[in-house]
């Protein structure tokens, strides 16, 4: 009887550990294993091409400009009213809760403005700021956008322009993840939400620091 | 007239359906807000879920602002995966089904404004509908996307 309760305490524990491992696994993923995340993981990460813009405040912005830390990317232009704003502000959000992290984990966040015939650097530096004093702005000639673009996969055209002149950018609206290495991580598609986004982040960093 | 909003008063504006009509309930609005711009903009977004309750079809027809030089409608183009818009004239409600204006989707794009409005700042709407009728309501200026 005795070596029975024994046994019977053995087979629920095993059976608990198992039942642990296997909800850890569903949650977390085996151990090294790449993160369940909403956000789309490249692996490998993608290489960037080389390309040529300039920052908000007049500084030539390259593919070097994102080496040595994690970097979001986002295109839009500062006339959108509605997804581009949006996005920048779920950036804010996003940038806020992972303000635990040390400094050097923490992502860099650029605006990139397709926009160049009205978006100048003096424009971009006020239009970032709003929503972050830390974001940066970022823009360059169309031919120069296009070199980064185009391989990154992002669409843009412009709208003819309305009797006042004024005139949409039609765009893709996703937020580019870059590792430290200069190479395309992960991307963001909407709906973005900042707390996912910002649980993905830290998941995505995780698995490539294991590795 | 109150032209800010208290913040404990806002989240009770938020989510408070306004409902108006010589009728009877015909029309609630609730999640109204709009997004403060950026220096320099002048175009501001805005965004509300406006439900039918009637048994009828019922559209809005236009929207008018005293703060701002016009208000205009727009929609997501069907079959885009690149979030191309078009202005619409009227926003149509089925009975008893809402419409939802969020980011990324459907919107208001509120031209030239009066003055630059800042969070917290109050600013008026006034809805026209297919009926006639028509719904005044004040939406808050908010500067971050509402929590999701």
């Amino acid at each position: 009887m005795h070596t029975g309760r024994i046994l019977l305490f053995v087979v629920a524990a095993i059976v608990a550990i198992l039942v642990g491992l296997g909800i850890g696994y569903r949650t977390l993923g085996r151990p090294g294993s790449a993160p369940k995340t909403a956000a789309l993981l490249l692996r490998p990460p993608k290489s960037l091409p080389a390309f040529s813009l300039v920052d908000d405040r007049g500084v030539p912005f390259t593919r070097a400009s994102l080496g040595g830390h994690w970097s979001l990317l986002y295109f839009g232009y500062t006339h959108c009213t509605d997804i581009c704003p949006a996005t920048l502000a779920d950036l804010n959000q996003m940038a806020g809760e992972l303000a635990d992290l040390p400094t050097a984990e923490r992502p860099q966040v650029y605006f990139i403005s397709l926009d160049p015939k009205r978006d100048t650097p003096a424009l971009l530096v006020r239009y970032v700021r709003h929503f972050n004093p830390a974001f940066t702005g970022v823009t360059g000639t169309v031919a120069d956008l296009r070199a980064l673009t185009a391989p990154l996969g992002v669409a843009f055209s412009y709208d003819p322009p309305d009797q006042s002149g004024n005139y949409t950018v039609d765009h893709s609206s996703v937020v580019f993840l870059i590792n430290p290495a200069n190479r395309e991580a992960a991307i963001y598609t909407p709906p973005m939400i900042s707390g996912r986004m910002a649980a993905d982040y830290r998941a995505i960093i995780k698995y490539y620091g294991e590795r | 007239m109150l032209r800010k909003l208290p913040p404990l008063l806002f989240a009770a504006f938020f989510f408070m359906p306004i409902t108006v009509n010589a009728e009877g309930p015909v029309t609630g609005v609730s999640h109204v807000w709009i997004r403060e711009a950026p220096p320099g903009v002048q175009q501001l977004a805005g965004y509300f879920t406006l439900e039918n309750f009637s048994n009828r079809p019922l559209a809005v027809v236009g929207i008018t602002s005293p703060d701002f030089n016009s208000v205009m409608m727009y929609r997501k183009l069907q079959h885009s995966n690149r979030g191309e818009l078009e202005p619409v004239t009227t926003l149509g409600i089925p009975p008893h089904k809402s419409i939802v204006l969020v980011p990324g989707g459907a919107h208001l794009i509120l031209i030239k404004p009066r003055k630059r409005f800042f969070d917290g700042d109050l600013v008026t709407l006034t809805l026209r509908f297919s009926d006639h009728s028509s719904l005044t309501i004040m939406a808050p200026v908010r500067r971050d996307n509402p929590r999701h």
